[in-house]
């Protein structure tokens, strides 16, 4: 195994209050340039919170994150990170290329340079007709498409995405599934995805491991590596492979 | 894309809805439709007014005829010398507008200022809160004379000291509304700046600000109205010469030979309030984008 992109050691997260929360409790997890990394586990169990860690979005109250070697708080000012979340949080005000526009305008991109990678990406998620439109305009798979036309923008080494297509429905899911593994594979520039769901097959058809996490305390239970073959496309979902896989990863969450 | 065809039918219509060249059939009938229920009030007020009237036998004395008033309009003033009646309201009214739109500005700045400073500093919020409350508690008719004879007589000029009266009513919906606005960012729509090392100036310029401004315009539109009255209100001591305050006050005092002229006065300053709460919402439609208002 290459050298880690991600190492988290030993990482605990607790909210202090009227009553303590234990979100994780000695977490450690290696993850490599270019992988595709799904967190599964119940809700409680820390998934979305161990990726708020590595995003520099929270502080752990012990242990030790490093994110290409360095702190995620110097990864974060680096941009390094693309985030996803769950629903799209696009600005309203702003029109669809607006919105991809955001992370280059706060980057300091020039005009032309933005509106340029704003194209390209509305382009590569299909939504090349949109950029006028506001976000209310679009459906909920449109606007979560422009969300992850913005994470990319920028070329983010990382990306990291919490239940992004939680809200949407089943067919919508999984054509956006197979779309994301496209734009990964044409980013080919070896972008690594912590990617937190809380669907089995979701996790199993989109990752190369699956990261098996159960709650109180928050904890890593199990690793299930995805030996699936790329590029996966409807016949994966068929295959015999990806039902064991999917039933190994089902055990795994009932023994806890 | 299935979902891409229906989006595009609805885009379709959007564009053209822009593109529209003014003087068409379409927009002169959408007019008229829209002065449909206006015209009905009027209507319905006017028969009413002259309705109870004559129902309840109320005299001309208590309750002069909407013609009446319209007529005391195109009176000469000063006995036959002067100019029409409504040119002289206008006039007056122009100059409580000069002073209500100052007082619009510094209250509005103040209530904005005010609002940056309590989102920011929780402690200054709770400290000072109580009073700017209070301070609405307190009736604009006991501040007023205070406020306008005092300023004065350190040497402000009038109109400064009538405009500072407005800023008092103007600045609380301000700061209240802009308080709310500048709360009204969901925690991810901040972490989604955090993640690509916003500073603090551009979270409030490319989040804040703009996720305020609804809010803003909200409450200016009830601060455009209220220093409307707080410039008439402050045109009540004596002393000023001029102002839609001082019609008013004249009216009354010669209410017994000339009813109408009151009812007159009041319906001038009723429209200069209106015409402020138009010049806000034009200013909201040039700056909110157009885009964003789905419901027309």
């Amino acid at each position: 195994m290459t050298a880690a992109v991600i190492s988290v050691d030993r990482v605990s997260k607790i909210y202090a209050g009227s009553n303590t929360v234990t979100a994780l409790r000695d977490v450690s997890l290696e993850i490599a340039p270019g992988e595709f990394i799904a967190l599964i586990g119940p809700s409680g169990c820390g998934k979305s919170t161990l990726m708020r860690l590595i995003g520099d979005l929270e502080q752990p109250s012990s242990g030790a994150i490093r994110v290409k070697g360095k702190s995620p708080r110097q990864s974060r000012l680096d941009r390094d990170y693309g985030i996803v979340f769950q629903s799209p949080v696009l600005y309203e005000w702003r029109t669809v290329r607006k919105n991809v526009e955001l992370p280059l305008e706060v980057m300091g991109f020039a005009g032309h340079d933005r509106q340029e990678r704003a194209r390209a990406m509305l382009q590569l998620v299909g939504l090349g007709d949109f950029g006028e439109a506001y976000p209310w305009q679009l459906s909920g798979g449109m606007q979560q498409r422009v969300s992850i036309a913005r994470a990319l923008a920028f070329n983010p080494s990382i990306l990291l995405m919490d239940e992004p297509f939680g809200a949407l429905d089943e067919m919508t899911r999984e054509r956006m599934q197979s779309e994301l593994l496209n734009i990964w594979g044409d980013t080919g520039t070896g972008t690594t995805i912590i990617f937190v769901t809380h669907s089995i097959s979701e996790a199993v058809f989109l990752s190369d491991r699956v990261v098996v996490m159960s709650p109180r305390p928050g904890r890593i239970d199990r690793v299930v590596p995805i030996d699936l073959p790329r590029p996966r496309d409807i016949t994966t979902r068929e295959s015999p492979r990806f039902f064991e896989l999917i039933t190994q990863v089902r055990e795994s969450l009932r023994e806890m | 894309m299935r979902e891409e065809v229906a989006i595009s039918a609805e885009r379709r219509s959007i564009r053209r809805r822009v593109r529209v060249p003014f003087p068409n059939w379409a927009t002169l009938i959408n007019y008229a439709r829209r002065a449909i229920p206006l015209l009905t009030v009027i209507a319905v007020l006017f028969t009413l007014w002259e309705g109870s009237k004559r129902l309840f036998d109320i005299s001309d004395q208590k309750l002069p005829h909407v013609g009446d008033i319209i007529a005391v309009f195109a009176v000469r003033t000063q006995g036959g010398a002067g100019p029409l009646l409504i040119v002289q309201m206008l006039n007056n009214a122009w100059a409580t507008f000069g002073v209500a739109f100052g007082g619009f500005v510094f209250g509005g700045l103040l209530g904005f200022a005010l609002a940056l400073l309590f989102a920011n500093v929780r402690l200054l919020e709770r400290g000072l809160m109580p009073y700017v409350i209070g301070s609405q508690t307190v009736p604009i008719l006991a501040i007023a004379p205070m406020v306008v004879v005092g300023l004065s007589s350190m040497g402000a000029p009038v109109w400064i000291a009538k405009a500072v009266v407005a800023a008092y009513l103007t600045f609380f919906p301000v700061t209240i509304g802009m308080l709310r606005g500048l709360r009204a960012t969901a925690p991810t729509e901040v972490d989604l700046l955090r993640s690509y090392a916003a500073n603090t100036r551009q979270v409030f310029f490319k989040l804040r600000l703009p996720a305020a401004l609804p809010y803003l315009f909200a409450s200016l539109k009830i601060a455009a109205t209220a220093s409307v009255i707080g410039a008439i209100v402050a045109e009540l001591p004596a002393g000023s010469t001029h102002g839609i305050g001082v019609v008013i006050i004249n009216a009354a005092q010669y209410y017994n030979s000339r009813p109408p002229a009151l009812f007159a006065a009041v319906l001038v300053a009723g429209l200069v309030g209106l015409c402020f709460y138009g010049l806000v919402i034009l200013a909201e439609r040039l700056i909110i984008p157009a885009g964003l208002r789905r419901e027309e």
